[in-house]
């Protein structure tokens, strides 16, 4: 956002808020505002007890002291400008920055300097290596044309899916590559802590958002700023999912916070009668061969799941190690990380018509939305628990859309292919059993492994037809089962601290169960296992 | 509450469609009542009665019945859909081009589309613009309602303005309106429950008593609510007016047309002869062809739906598959497990130990 919107906007939001508390401690059953403080400095407080590390741990720790100290004798009129400094420093966190020169000069550099924003690797042992050109790497397909017509009719949402730290460096890349202009988007502070990540955060257009931070208060504050800026015609990136999905599949259980800032603006919009009120939420999907942190995520996916049932089984490797493997397997493998672009939705869950920017049914036929909001006298009205609906039903066509325009690619179809079939081959087993004992060194016929990956593959060459996913260009969209086996066996080799699959001889092993089923996971959704039990099953 | 400015529409001249319209009059709505028949509609509009599905009963002479459905779709605010499952979605096409985001669609028909398992209120979704959806279920024979019998229903729908404005239309002196955010919970029930009450009707119709319908009643509930809960229904929705009440209510009444289908078959009428004896629906048997069809591909095992299932078409008879019923392995009542099934060996190692010697000994 240019720096003098986003002022604007920090000083919409706090009047707001603030507006909000005044109006609502005036109600019966309201929050009075001593309560309202004392809520988010207890809080605060209690995060302080435990998030030492923060950087601004001591100056927070004092600034609520002193907010403390002034709310045990103040007057009402004290209590609202106490009020005021909470909501100001909230604000003043959150700020992004937005420097034109460095935005430039950012999405040029990003490319090449992606793999040290993944922090912890020092940039001059990086640059002794070589670095890659991500730019080579990121494919930008799906509907490219609509989301740029939406930027000219509205406000565009864009949601991506999210497995990786390097979902936002690539999908802010992709933005950049499409010719659109800069997304406002709330990146977590630990994107923020690597001073050259949070120099390139910043300046593409990140506000900070604190995920410690529990307090309603601060929620507030940053759901609104994500409203006004909308409202402001600022386009936004927001993560639906909250944070990297720690199961691999397509994430279908969405966080709808943010989104319902969309709904909001809109009716704001329509208040304010602006000329383009509408807001387009356009789904996106990122794809990867291999992701970076898989090892990380399915360990506390299977942790926090399995709880007693699973034991963790600790393998040390080096971060740096894993990400030089990382950037290199991009490079030597053409790897390529697929960014696919949905159809746009309005924020009710509709379809829109890529042309006009209309919403219509699903017969094809023109909705006016704005009936959707207004009372009987025609005038739009805010009801939160009737737009809550609104919001869940638009995450559910958002769910909808990401399977929709999930990119398969080798290594989960094969991953899935393997994993069902040692799933089937040892079913007195239960799944976490399955994982610490895997195929027990026995390894599965490689012969049998591409038969069987081209009757999955067929299952899902019906539903690419269908429009129901797609299949990646290449080699997989081909439907060649062998050369799709050998390129997942490659890929599968280079990065991960043990290879998910090894080829000995003309038998295949599975290395690494947990990581097998975490690339599996990413077919789930589609009903493949029931469709495919009969196939899957056969002795192999 | 007055509601003489407020209008609202019943599309589905049936009987328990015409009961509603009836009702929303008598609370001051002024109603309009679609249906296809132009002999019907006449007969409503001069003699306010419905005689072929409510014989001699007055109607409320603010209903006014049409045939046109545009204006009777742009008269209301909100439209209650009371039309056969097997209709359901042609007719709910035909108003989705004649309605805006504005209007309240709420279901009165307790049934599913056998292919997908859809619901009523998720075809209103699909075929038309609206949102603000939602259906009515319960305890609600028509001709009771129609005689004004003290009863009460449940207006369901995740949205409190549905909820709201549709009980408001409906409430008076005889019916009691109960509200639910668990939409799926009351139609699945409403709908399952019609599969229990064509087994009570079998039941009765074979001259067992109390002992044994309570048996089916309460197994019946058993198995529905653990389909509901499948569906993602919530368990305590089973429970109340949408589930247990209006099971009581169908399956105890020879009013009710799936429970006098159930005594029909009961008395050797094919399926055929049993549907061609009644010009109501029962809603029952389509609803019992969509359990049985998705219930495996759910996991969730339905002995009793079955069982209707096999008698309405696969030409078993009823005692055959009562004897089958009863022939079933003896089971835990909460998680359905035999009773004689072989025990997972649990616990301790000394447990461990001592379950197998005794398990080795026959035990």
């Amino acid at each position: 956002m240019q720096n003098a919107l986003r002022d604007a906007a920090i000083v919409e939001v706090r009047s707001r808020v603030l507006e909000a508390c005044l109006m609502q401690s005036q109600l019966p059953d309201g929050m009075p505002l001593d309560v309202l403080v004392n809520d988010t400095l207890y809080h605060e407080r209690k995060r302080l007890e435990v998030d030492r590390k923060s950087t601004t741990w001591a100056e927070d720790l004092s600034f609520w002291d002193t907010i403390k100290n002034r709310l045990g004798r103040a007057s009402d009129n004290e209590i609202k400008d106490i009020l005021k400094s909470v909501l100001e420093r909230f604000t003043e966190e959150i700020r992004g920055n937005f420097n034109p020169v460095l935005y430039n000069i950012a999405t040029r550099v990003l490319p090449r300097a992606l793999p040290m924003l993944l922090n912890a690797m020092s940039p001059k042992r990086l640059l002794q290596r070589g670095l890659p050109d991500i730019s080579d790497t990121v494919r930008i397909q799906g509907n490219i044309q609509a989301i740029k017509r939406m930027n000219e009719l509205g406000t565009v949402i864009l949601t991506p899916t999210h497995v990786s730290n390097l979902d936002s460096p690539v999908i802010g890349w992709a933005i950049y590559a499409m010719g659109l202009p800069a997304f406002t988007y709330g990146a977590g502070l630990n994107l923020f802590s690597n001073p050259v990540m949070s120099l390139f955060m910043r300046n593409l257009g990140a506000y900070r958002v604190d995920r410690n931070k529990t307090a309603p208060l601060y929620k507030d504050v940053l759901k609104e700023y994500a409203t006004v800026s909308l409202e402001l015609g600022q386009p936004n990136l927001f993560f639906p999912a909250g944070t990297r999905v720690r199961s691999g599949k397509v994430e279908q259980r969405l966080k709808l916070g943010l989104l319902s800032s969309g709904l909001r603006a809109y009716v704001n919009n329509l208040l304010k009668k602006k000329d383009k009120p509408n807001l387009y939420i356009v789904p996106c999907t990122l794809n990867y061969h291999l992701v970076l942190e898989a090892e990380t995520l399915i360990e506390d996916y299977l942790q926090r799941e399995g709880k007693a049932r699973y034991i963790i089984l600790d393998d040390e490797s080096t971060r740096a190690r894993k990400i030089l493997n990382f950037t290199q397997n991009l490079v030597n493998l053409e790897a390529r990380i697929t960014v696919h672009i949905g159809d746009p939705i309005d924020p009710f869950g509709n379809q829109v018509d890529p042309q006009t920017g209309a919403s219509i049914d699903r017969h094809g036929r023109e909705i006016d939305i704005q009936r959707y909001v207004t009372d009987r006298q025609g005038v739009p009205v805010h009801l939160p628990q009737r737009d809550r609906v609104y919001t869940a039903e638009a995450g559910e066509s958002i769910a909808r859309e990401f399977l929709k325009h999930n990119v398969i690619v080798s290594t989960q179809l094969v991953a899935f292919t393997l994993w069902e079939m040692l799933r089937h081959r040892h079913r007195e087993l239960d799944m976490y059993r399955l994982i610490r004992t895997g195929d027990e060194g026995a390894g599965t016929s490689a012969n049998i492994l591409v038969e069987r990956v081209l009757r999955v593959w067929q299952a899902l060459k019906a539903r690419d037809v269908k429009g129901e996913l797609h299949l990646e260009e290449g080699v997989v969209q081909s439907g060649d089962a062998a050369a799709i086996v050998q390129t997942a066996l490659r890929h599968f080799g280079t990065y991960h601290a043990k290879p998910v699959l090894a080829r000995r001889g003309d038998r295949v092993f599975s290395e690494d169960m947990k990581l097998l089923f975490y690339y599996s996971n990413r077919l789930r959704g589609y009903g493949l296992e029931k469709e495919l039990e009969s196939v899957l099953k056969e002795v192999s | 509450m007055s509601h003489e400015h407020t209008h609202a529409a019943v599309i589905g001249g049936g009987s328990w469609g015409t009961a509603l319209a009836h009702l929303m009059a008598i609370a001051g709505v002024k109603v309009k009542l679609w249906m296809r028949s132009d002999e019907r509609v006449a007969e409503i509009n001069t003699s306010h009665t419905n005689s072929r599905y409510l014989r001699d009963r007055p109607i409320h002479p603010g209903v006014e019945a049409t045939t046109d459905l545009r204006s009777t779709a742009s008269f209301a605010e909100t439209l209650i859909v009371a039309i056969p499952s097997s209709e359901f979605r042609s007719v709910a096409f035909e108003i989705g081009g004649c309605v805006s985001g504005d209007q309240i669609l709420v279901s009165a028909t307790k049934g599913f589309e056998a292919e997908h398992l859809t619901r009523m209120s998720q075809i209103l979704r699909e075929e038309t613009c609206c949102r603000k959806v939602g259906a009515i279920s319960g305890p609600n024979l028509a001709d009771e309602v129609m005689d004004h019998h003290p009863t009460a229903t449940v207006v369901a729908s995740p949205m409190e303005e549905v909820v709201e404005k549709v009980g408001l239309l409906l409430a008076g002196p005889t019916l009691r309106v109960y509200g639910n955010h668990d939409l799926v919970g009351v139609e699945v029930m409403g709908a399952l429950k019609n599969i229990v009450a064509i087994a009570a009707g079998v039941c009765a119709g074979m001259g067992y008593g109390q002992n044994s319908l309570a048996l089916l009643l309460t197994r019946g509930l058993s198995e529905i609510s653990r389909f509901g809960e499948a569906l993602g229904a919530d368990r305590m929705t089973a429970l109340g007016l949408a589930g247990l009440g209006d099971l009581i209510a169908t399956c105890a009444s020879p009013l009710s047309r799936n429970n006098s289908l159930g005594r029909k078959l009961a008395a050797g009428m094919t399926l055929a002869d049993a549907q061609a004896d009644t010009v109501k629906v029962a809603e029952g048997v389509n609803t019992t062809y969509a359990a049985n069809k998705h219930a495996s591909r759910l996991g969730v095992d339905m002995p009793i739906t079955r069982a209707v299932n096999a008698i309405l078409f696969e030409g078993h008879k009823p005692a055959e598959m009562l004897v089958k019923l009863m022939a079933r392995a003896n089971r835990y009542e909460h998680n359905d497990v035999p009773i004689d099934a072989p025990r997972s060996v649990e616990g301790s190692v000394i447990d461990t130990a001592l379950s197998v010697a005794a398990r080795n000994r026959g035990w």
